[in-house]
């Protein structure tokens, strides 16, 4: 066990991540609308040690109930599209909603109509757009912060 | 691979024949037309079958459910997406329906104080959407009915009438964590149905592919079940492994999940012999500090004794519930689509199993890293080989209407049935390892505890998106 401690220490020396300069924090909750998997791996890394999100105040958390944003992967399905106003619903404000990755955004969906909802915004005030397929840990990491620091990227 | 013609009574007793011959059962599902269905079937050394039943005027066909319990969910699909009714398969609970009442799809669980846990579709982690509805008495349950398809975006139909090149997409797209094996086992049934075969240089490019992906999606297993035992270092080092491979996946591919590497009829990767070596080297680093990760888990008393005897599949429900890949290698079955896959690096391939193997989660998480080393040792033949050059599909056996693949994902078989009608796509029915799989999660969670059931859930770490399409 000591070793992998001092390994872990070695590796967080090597990577030499920035402190953190902002004194304040969000609660993410997120939702798999109907995404392929990609987007939530690559947001699992991101709070691995390469990326560390909760160095900045970001964290996951285990409830709706707990969070400031809504981060929602995926084009929307049919059947995903009831469970994701719930969980909306159940936040309390103020929230925000940010749409993560492509198919969230509604960029290059594949899929059959009749199954689909529709894009993120279709469903929900979306304050946040995140591109990419799937975006790599880092632009999430920078798309999140920039909620924190309070400067929109447009959509 | 052989396709009969359209049978009916005898359709069950030739299924029951294969299976007695020792064949094993891959895919079922309703062909294009919604009259016919066929059932794949493939044999020890590599031979692959598919069975035809047309369907009564009433659009009945018999059942093989009872036959072959590893092909109940594709019938319940098969009656939920394309409207087949399975003559003796009772009780028909739907699978991808979601508009019944909860009693039509649940098994009903009596006796002394059960009660019911809903949990999901939305978890409490970055994990993807589905439903599992535990039965319980106090902490113990009792049974697992999984309720997913809450991800179903009708993928598969997405795919009819488009070219057979253009809906590769379709599959690789299904899920980001099997996009290489998902691919390859389409382009496999895409140059079968065309007449075409790969080559030294294309089917190296694919093992290539496939064993990379296999690296971190074991790297990241094992990260996983580190977070269900709360066990945070082993956790974070295994994902920074797993940041580790997807960084090598970009270098080599351009993308870090391998996206777009696969193409029908050839291949257009290239690395150059720099690049080879520089990944090759990396890929030694990377192993070594797999290996000395994997150690300290083995030494740490604590988290080896929240493994052992949890969430069991046995060899023989195994073979029942047609279980496949780690989960069916942990219980002991030594079954690997690579045994009979003409691929370099793959020749002479022998699975690997745990010694004493049970089938628990130790058994399952033991074998990741068996197979990371298997991994390891095929990527290093591959590499050896020196650059990468684009290569196209030979001729091979003569075209027909109906093509089968069959590549070993990360986790387990996966098979892909493409039916064409020119260059066009009339059905492709992809059917992944964690399609497969699944039945076994809920098998593996009755007798166990409710505060167990995230680390069995990690111990399989199957994909909804890839069972879902």
């Amino acid at each position: 066990m000591l070793t992998l401690l001092r390994d872990l220490r070695r590796l967080r020396r090597d990577l030499a991540l920035p402190r953190s300069d902002r004194p304040r924090s969000l609660a993410i909750r997120h939702v798999d609308a109907g995404s392929c998997n990609g987007c939530e791996h690559e947001l699992t890394l991101a709070s691995g040690p390469h990326y560390d999100l909760q160095r900045y105040g970001l964290g996951i958390v285990a409830s709706p109930r707990h969070a400031d944003i809504l981060l929602v992967t995926g084009t929307v399905t049919t059947r995903m599209r009831e469970p994701l106003l719930t969980a909306y619903h159940a936040m309390p404000e103020p929230r925000k909603v940010a749409a993560l990755g492509n198919c969230a955004l509604g960029r290059n969906v594949i899929g059959t109509a009749a199954n689909l909802a529709g894009p993120v915004s279709a469903i929900l005030p979306v304050d946040l757009f995140i591109p990419g397929c799937p975006p790599a840990p880092d632009q999430i990491a920078r798309a999140l912060l920039s909620l924190i620091d309070g400067s929109l990227p447009a959509g | 691979m052989t396709v009969t013609a359209p049978v009916g009574s005898a359709y069950r007793d030739r299924v029951a024949a294969a299976l007695a011959a020792g064949w094993q059962a891959r895919s079922l599902y309703a062909a294009a037309d919604g009259q016919l269905v066929r059932i794949a079937l493939t044999a020890a050394d590599g031979r692959s079958l598919i069975e035809t039943v047309a369907a009564d005027s009433d659009g009945s066909v018999p059942s093989v459910a009872d036959l072959v319990p590893a092909m109940a969910w594709d019938e319940r699909e098969a009656h939920d997406l394309h409207g087949i009714t399975f003559t003796g398969h009772e009780p028909m609970r739907p699978l991808a329906n979601h508009s019944a009442p909860l009693a039509e799809w649940t098994v009903p669980v009596r006796g002394h104080d059960p009660y019911q846990v809903a949990v999901g579709p939305i978890h409490a982690g970055v994990i993807e959407s589905g439903h599992f509805r535990f039965h319980v008495v106090g902490d113990k349950i009792l049974h697992l009915d999984a309720r997913l398809f809450y991800k179903h975006r009708g993928l598969e139909r997405a795919a009819e009438g488009q070219p057979i090149t253009a809906a590769l997409a379709v599959v690789s797209r299904a899920c980001a964590a099997c996009t290489a094996a998902n691919g390859v086992a389409y382009s496999i049934a895409a140059e079968q149905a065309l007449g075409l075969r790969a080559a030294p240089q294309l089917a190296r490019a694919r093992a290539l592919l496939v064993e990379l992906e296999r690296v971190w999606n074991h790297l990241n297993d094992i990260a996983a079940v580190c977070a269900g035992t709360g066990m945070a270092a082993g956790n974070a080092w295994f994902l920074a492994l797993t940041e580790q491979a997807r960084r090598l996946n970009a270098s080599l591919t351009g993308h870090r999940f391998l996206f777009g590497s696969v193409q029908v009829g050839g291949s257009t990767l290239t690395i150059d012999a720099g690049t080879v070596s520089r990944c090759a080297r990396e890929l030694a680093g990377l192993r070594a500090a797999a290996e000395s990760g994997w150690r300290e888990l083995e030494f740490n008393a604590s988290f080896q004794d929240r493994l052992g005897g949890v969430g069991i599949v046995a060899a023989r429900d195994c073979s029942r519930l047609g279980v496949v890949g780690p989960a069916a290698r942990a219980a002991g079955l030594a079954e690997d689509a690579r045994a009979v896959s003409p691929y370099p690096g793959h020749d002479a391939f022998r699975p690997v199993t745990p010694e004493n193997a049970a089938g628990d989660v130790k058994d399952r998480l033991g074998q990741r890293m068996l197979e990371l080393r298997q991994a390891f040792a095929i990527l290093e033949v591959l590499l050896d080989q020196g650059p990468l050059l684009p290569a196209e599909a030979v001729v091979g056996d003569a075209p027909g209407p109906v093509g089968f693949g069959i590549t070993e994902s990360p986790r387990g078989a996966t098979t892909c049935i493409i039916e064409r009608a020119g260059d066009a796509v009339r059905r492709v029915r992809l059917r992944t390892a964690s399609y497969a799989n699944w039945p076994a999660v809920a098998h593996a969670a009755a007798g166990s505890l409710l505060p167990d059931f995230p680390l069995i859930n990690k111990s399989f770490e199957l994909c909804y998106a890839c069972a879902d399409r």
